[in-house]
This record gives C-alpha cells, structure tokens and sequence, in this order.
C-alpha cells in the first residue's frame, strides 16, 4: 500500500517560490489588512505606532551613551540601524509561534500550503520594518550626519535577512504545533541571540576570538549589513555577503524541510 | 479536467477524458493519536522520556481503517453514520486538507468543500473582506474576486451586512455566505457537511435549485447528514460508515433502513 507521494527532495525549495508566487493576491490582502488593522487607516495611527519603538529605542540610546559611556559616535543612530533588523527577526519569530493554529480554520476547510501563513507574517512585518525607516532617517537627519547613499542597497541588504527570518519562523511555527511550550524556549533563544548579536554594541568593543565565532550567526552579519549602509556608510564586504547570503539560504532550507515533513500531521494536532 | 492527488503534487499527469470517476480512495487509513495520552508540551514530552526511556507513548485509534471508495462523477453520494464513525475524516480527506496516514487519494477535478459551519472565514473581517480572504485562497484574482462580490452578497441575502464583522452574524447567516462562497467557485465536486439544515425553507429551496443546476451540468455533490428524509430524496446512493469502515454502499432506501435497526453493528462484531 502506497503511501500519498512526497515531493522529491529538493524541489520543495523552487515549489516555495512558485507558491509565493501563486499565492500573491493572498499575501498582499493579508499584509494590506494587518497594516490597516496596526495603523488605523489614518497617519495618526502610524505615528503613534512609531512611538513605542522610538522610546523603547531611546531609552536604551540615552543609558548606553551616557551611563554605561560606550564609546560609540551618534550611538542613537548606530542603535537604530542595529534594532531595525533585529526587530523585524525578533516580532517575526514570536509571532510565528501562533500562526498555525490562529489559521487552522482556513485550512481545515481550503487546501493551502500552510507557509503561505508564515509568508504572510513575514511580509508584513517586511512592511512595518519598511515604516520603521522612516524615524531613522529622521534621525539620522537631525543629528546632522544626513542620509548616505549606502542606504540605497537596503532592498538587497534584506534578501539574507528575509531568508532566516522565514527558515527560523517555520522551525518555530512547527514546534509549537506539537509542543505548546515552545514559547519558553524561544523567549530563552531570542534572548541569548540577542545578546550574540552586534544590537547594543560594536563588534571591536569584543575580543577577537569571540568575534570569530558569532559571526558564525547569520544574524550577526545581517545586523552588520544593516548597520553598514546607514550608519558607517560602506556597502557590505561581498565576500561576507556572499558567504552570508549562503548561510542564509541554508536556514530556509532548513526550516522548509522541517515544516514540510510535519504539516500534514497539523491538523492532526490541532 | 484537472487531476490533483493531494495537493501540490507535481506529477499531476492529465487524466484520459474518459475517466468517469470523480473521486478515488484506496485503503485509506488515518490514524489519530489519543489525545489523552499525547503529550503536549516539550516539558511533559522530556519529562516521559526520563521516566519511561521512550521517546512515542501513545496509542492510536483509526478515525478511516482501510477505506477503498470509487465515486463517480455526476452522482450525489451521501454519506451517514453514527456520531464517531468517521465521516468528518472522510470529507476532510475528500477535500484534500487532511492528508490520510496511508493510502492513496486521486481526485478528478476542481472541489470545494463546506466541511463546518463558518470556518474558512476569519471572523474578525466583515462578509467582503472575507469574500476576498477566500477568493485569494483560492488563487484568484483580485479582479475576478471583485466581480463575484455582489453576486454573492445577493445569493447570500447578505447585502444589507456586507460591512459587518462576521463574529457578529448568526450562524444562518455565516452559513449562507459560506455556501454561496463556495458554490462561486463553480467547482466540479462540491462537499457539504450538515449545509442544507440552514438557512429558512426559502434559502433551502434556493440550494436545492443551485444543486439541480450543478448536477444537470455533470457536477459530483457529497453530502454527509444525519437528516435521512433528505438524504432519501437527493443522494443517488449512500455509503454507510461504522467505526472507520465502509458497511454498506449503495441504495439509499437500504442504507437508511440498516442504519437505523442498527444492524450493521452487530454483524460488524460478528
């Protein structure tokens, strides 16, 4: 007795796209009512938004710079370029954790492949990550350093970090379909992640040995990225981009693989 | 004529036209685990590991044991059963949003399914909103989304609710809008679980007209119910189900008669 047939082994990662694809008006209907339903229609609506990260931001920019004195120039500019990307990785993989079983009514009735759900969450985050420029260059602006012209490489300074944010946010959105818990040992991950990553602090503030090791993070580098083209005005090493880009490629592999051997058993569980 | 295999198989080879069935199970078998025993956090699962050395600790029970079943096109099939007999598994099977343990599914044709009340819809959005959520689903486009839109309110009778949140509907009118969704889609199989004890006897007539159009066209319907008059007047033939397994198949007069004197329970035990 034949069991129903696995898509071969690798063309799960090509059929991802043509899914992204196939799927779009989904995904811009969803990520245009999530921005509806964060804004409020209105640009009130984005402003207020706007000001929980912008005090969260400030109250980390005003404690590193002038109580714990790190030696950093416009450190506020500097951690804003670095909480941009971390945060879009952060919401996102939390986030996740909830979007199987918040949209198991749809495919418990709609044949859909259930990434589309994780996509969806991913792009609209995308989105508000895109808003979010906006204080920055703001900042950037009234400190006087202006805008370099670096930051036009953002769209393909984002393609690594889209990469692992879907791998890590399918790896987690499967977890917790099977373990409800799951939230505790990411809140833990992101946690250590967090500090593994150049968010607070510059890479050469750490020793070296150290250095040769978090690197190894594919966030580390994306947040160096980030960082590179607002902040030190340089694009990134194309090399490191490369070698990044790779890393990050692996993740979606990954998380791809996992998510598509279990979700059949989603609903199973649900 | 399309042929699909569950979903996103990439070998969907063109049937020859001439093939009359619409739907074709072999020894499908869908095996749940008990709840009761299945641990449901990472905490429980670590903690039973370090107990019990084993990793598995669950029994399982077959919601479907083995099930063969040809359909052919342009026939209502109406499938009864006694409450945990398994024909929910069955239709979510059908519809190709439950993936069977083993066996094997072919489906010859595009299907749309009502498998519960409501579900497909996110309650939050108003009835267009939804109709849109649906439709993208479904990969349609936004423009032909657009154009459907008043022709469903108006079959749904919902017009004068377009704009309100469907938690606030009752369940006749989320129903109605889910089965003129679905029927929108023109499908070529349509699936419908408990549909027709909806709505008032005006809606009901309604459906009726819209299932007479869709089997003059040559269209597959599958209804499972428990209101055997019903069942008596539209299915052409009836499958009886008991405890994951098909008892009998065939005339609805007899079907009905064997599932009410019970007798197919004991000669089951026999």
């Amino acid at each position: 007795m034949s069991s129903v047939s696995q898509t071969s082994a690798i063309s799960f990662v090509p059929d991802f796209f043509v899914q992204m694809y196939g799927y779009r008006e989904y995904l811009k209907q969803s990520v245009l009512r999530d921005l509806r339903n964060k804004y409020k229609r209105s640009f009130l609506g984005y402003i207020w938004t706007m000001l929980h990260p912008l005090a969260m931001m400030s109250v980390l920019a005003v404690v590193f710079s002038h109580i714990m004195r790190v030696p950093v120039k416009d450190y506020a500019v500097f951690l804003f370029a670095g909480l941009l990307p971390w945060n879009y990785f952060n919401s996102t993989a939390l986030m996740s954790l909830h979007t199987i079983r918040a949209n198991a009514r749809l495919f418990s009735q709609i044949p859909v492949p259930k990434y589309i759900f994780i996509l969806s969450l991913t792009f609209s985050n995308l989105a508000n990550l895109l808003f979010a420029l906006v204080p920055l260059l703001i900042i950037s602006i009234v400190m006087g350093r202006g805008v370099p012209l670096t930051a036009l490489a953002f769209p393909i300074v984002l393609i690594p970090l889209f990469l692992t944010v879907v791998g890590i946010s399918l790896i987690l959105a499967t977890s917790n379909v099977f373990f409800d818990d799951t939230l505790h040992l990411a809140e833990v991950g992101l946690n250590m992640l967090y500090f593994m990553s150049p968010v607070l602090f510059h890479r050469e503030l750490l020793p070296g040995w150290i250095t040769q090791y978090l690197v190894l993070n594919p966030l580390f580098c994306q947040i160096e990225f980030v960082r590179n083209i607002f902040y030190d005005g340089v694009l990134p090493d194309p090399q490191v981009f490369a070698i990044n880009l790779c890393g990050a490629a692996f993740v979606l592999f990954l998380g791809l693989f996992i998510f598509r051997k279990s979700e059949d058993k989603f609903l199973y569980f649900l | 004529m399309r042929l699909a295999t569950l979903r996103n198989e990439p070998d969907s080879a063109q049937p020859s036209a001439a093939q009359p069935f619409a739907f074709k199970l072999s020894n499908v078998t869908v095996a749940y685990r008990s709840y009761q025993e299945r641990p449901s956090s990472l905490k429980e699962t670590v903690i039973r590991f370090m107990r019990t050395g084993k990793m598995k600790h669950y029994s399982t029970f077959d919601a479907l044991n083995d099930v063969s079943l040809e359909i052919n096109k342009g026939t209502v099939l109406g499938i009864i059963g006694s409450n945990g007999s398994g024909k929910s598994t069955l239709l979510k099977v059908m519809a190709q949003v439950l993936k069977p343990t083993q066996g094997r599914v072919v489906v010859n044709g595009s299907v749309s399914s009502l498998i519960e009340l409501g579900v497909g819809f996110d309650p939050e959005l108003n009835a267009v909103e939804n109709i849109f959520l649906n439709g993208s689903l479904h990969k349609k486009s936004n423009a032909d989304i657009k154009s459907r839109v008043d022709h469903i309110l108006e079959f749904a009778e919902l017009h004068d609710f377009a704009r309100t949140p469907i938690k606030y509907f009752s369940s006749g009118m989320a129903a109605r809008l889910g089965f003129a969704v679905a029927i929108d889609i023109n499908p070529d199989i349509l699936i419908v679980d408990e549909i027709l004890a909806v709505g008032d006897e005006r809606f009901q007539a309604k459906c009726s007209t819209v299932f007479q159009n869709f089997l003059k066209s040559g269209k597959t319907i599958i209804i499972v119910s428990h209101d055997m008059s019903m069942l008596e007047h539209t299915a052409r033939e009836i499958v009886l189900l008991s405890r994951g397994k098909i008892v009998f198949r065939g005339d609805p007069h007899h079907a009905i008669g064997m599932y009410r004197d019970k007798s197919y329970e004991t000669a089951l035990q026999g």
